[in-house]
């Protein structure tokens, strides 16, 4: 494959994540002001906006693309809203880096959003079941905690693991989160929290699952031609990868294994020309503490089977052989599900820009983010490094 | 009749409906269009019994709406004997992991409005 442009982030900010009383379209405004600001760009050098959002329905705002460009003073600009049920994120990322590696735009705005919490849990539970293989899965009374369980459920089987290695996952998380002062969940919790906490869906318990959360995330991206124009911090994108699973859990051939994670990795790996040993931290797609297990196996840290000695020898703890969610994840962060993906991004360019405060990873080159929607349906893979 | 509503037909006979590709005999679901193996889209229905193990299931005691009169149920996976197939489905009463094995023999045993494909322990 052949680039015209390497491709770089300028600039990146985030609501907080949380509950939040402002409007979805204000929110998705908030985020890419910050990333604008952050960036020291004018807004009217911005060429387009690429969204990612899955239930702007539920704050009766869909086609979030123009609203946010009329708010931004610059109506005429094109922009294109995509939904990939928790990985929008990830993939609008993608889409928009790949527009500006081919040369078609030379600056981006790409912004994350979600709004659901005054929908309340049976709302979200119920849609969100929706972006799984509806006829075989959510008909048949599979919430999202319920799939991630039955992965778990034959995790636990496989490799002999126990719940309380998935609480440790848990409690390394809000360890992280603890120190993101943007973070839903801003709390330390113990393994006794976890395993004392109600059962949502056999082996997981309310503490294994992310909670629901609104909040946006921006960051601008950019020809490397435009970031050295412009001045100021910026880190480069160096490695870009997007895989497939079959859609329903019955049609993979192990229930422990995310192909799309593994398909999206081998492709960024290869393009930025890294192995897992070089990566420094990763930002991954915690949505369960089985989740983080399975990814971390899946994305070539460690062996199938051994995410969970990793963790109980705490070897993916901040600043230890890997630092596995700096930012406290989708478990202590929070999963406003269309920024998810972004956010990501936001992280790892605060890590690698310095401005990540207390969660710093020490001395850290290179990132990677991993997202993925539903149980890992669809997923992509980035590597990023300073500059 | 629709390709969703004929593969339900026969759940409610306990049967499995699959699509066999006719050039490479690869066994899929019936609402595969094309042959995961070979790209192929010319498929025989071949009608399989629903019987199997449990491959992996959760129970869910926070449920989709609909679902909370039936809580605590089960969400399983049946690893079907005799092909790599597997089907999703739900099974009432289940309210400990104690009550259902991974390895648990069980079966297609309908299919609800409301519920989806049932399955029931042999």
């Amino acid at each position: 494959m052949t680039f015209v442009e390497k491709v770089c982030v300028l600039g990146a900010g985030s609501t907080k994540y949380g509950k939040l009383s402002e409007s979805i379209a204000d929110i998705t405004t908030q985020a890419s002001v910050l990333a604008i600001e952050n960036a020291g760009i004018d807004p009217k050098e911005i060429k387009a906006s690429y969204i990612s959002n899955v239930f702007g329905v539920a704050d009766k705002q869909v086609h979030l693309g123009p609203v946010l460009m009329s708010r931004l003073g610059i109506p005429d600009k094109p922009s294109l809203t995509i939904e990939s049920a928790c990985g929008s994120g990830s993939v609008s990322f993608r889409e928009a880096y790949a527009n500006v590696a081919a040369g078609f735009y030379d600056c981006l705005v790409v912004t994350g959003v979600e709004k659901v919490t005054h929908t309340g849990t049976e709302w979200t539970t119920t849609y969100f079941a929706y972006c799984s293989d509806f006829f075989y899965e959510g008909q048949a009374g599979a919430s999202f905690p319920g799939l991630f369980a039955s992965m778990a459920r034959a995790y636990l089987t496989e490799f002999g693991a126990t719940e309380e290695d998935f609480a440790r996952v848990a409690v390394k998380n809000h360890d992280n989160g603890f120190l993101n002062p943007k973070a839903h969940m801003q709390k330390k919790i113990t393994i006794d929290d976890v395993l004392k906490s109600p059962v949502v869906a056999s082996p997981l318990k309310l503490y294994d699952c992310c909670p629901f959360s609104d909040g946006a995330s921006s960051v601008i991206l950019c020809s490397e031609k435009f970031a050295k124009a412009h001045g100021g911090d910026y880190i480069e994108v160096i490695g870009s990868g997007r895989g497939g699973s079959p859609a329903a859990l019955q049609g993979r051939e192990h229930m422990t294994t995310i192909p799309s994670t593994k398909i999206a990795a081998a492709d960024a790996y290869k393009m930025a020309g890294v192995t897992p040993k070089d990566i420094d931290f990763a930002e991954v797609h915690d949505c369960f503490t089985i989740a983080e297990i399975v990814d971390t196996e899946d994305l070539g840290f460690f062996e199938k089977g051994k995410g969970v000695q990793a963790v109980r020898e705490g070897r993916t703890s901040l600043n230890s052989d890997i630092s596995i969610n700096p930012s406290g994840g989708l478990k202590s962060k929070g999963h406003p599900i269309g920024a998810t993906g972004v956010g990501q991004v936001v992280e790892v360019f605060d890590q690698l820009t310095g401005k990540a405060g207390a969660r710093t990873v020490k001395d850290a080159k290179i990132g990677l983010t991993h997202n993925f929607g539903a149980t890992g349906a669809s997923c992509a893979v980035h590597i990023f490094q300073s500059v | 009749m629709t390709i969703e509503e004929q593969l339900i037909e026969y759940a409610k006979q306990g049967k499995l409906l699959t699509h066999k590709c006719t050039k490479c005999g690869y066994i899929h679901l019936s609402t595969a269009y094309y042959c995961l193996k070979c790209g192929s889209k010319g498929f025989e229905d071949l009608v399989l019994d629903g019987v199997g193990s449990i491959a992996t299931y959760t129970i869910i005691t926070v449920a989709p709406a609909g679902f909370e009169k039936f809580t605590p149920y089960a969400f399983v996976v049946l690893q079907l004997d005799n092909t790599h197939l597997r089907i999703s489905g739900f099974m009432a009463g289940i309210a400990t992991p104690e009550d259902l094995p991974v390895g648990t023999r069980a079966k297609i045993a309908g299919f609800e409005d409301g519920c989806g494909i049932i399955i029931k322990k042999q």
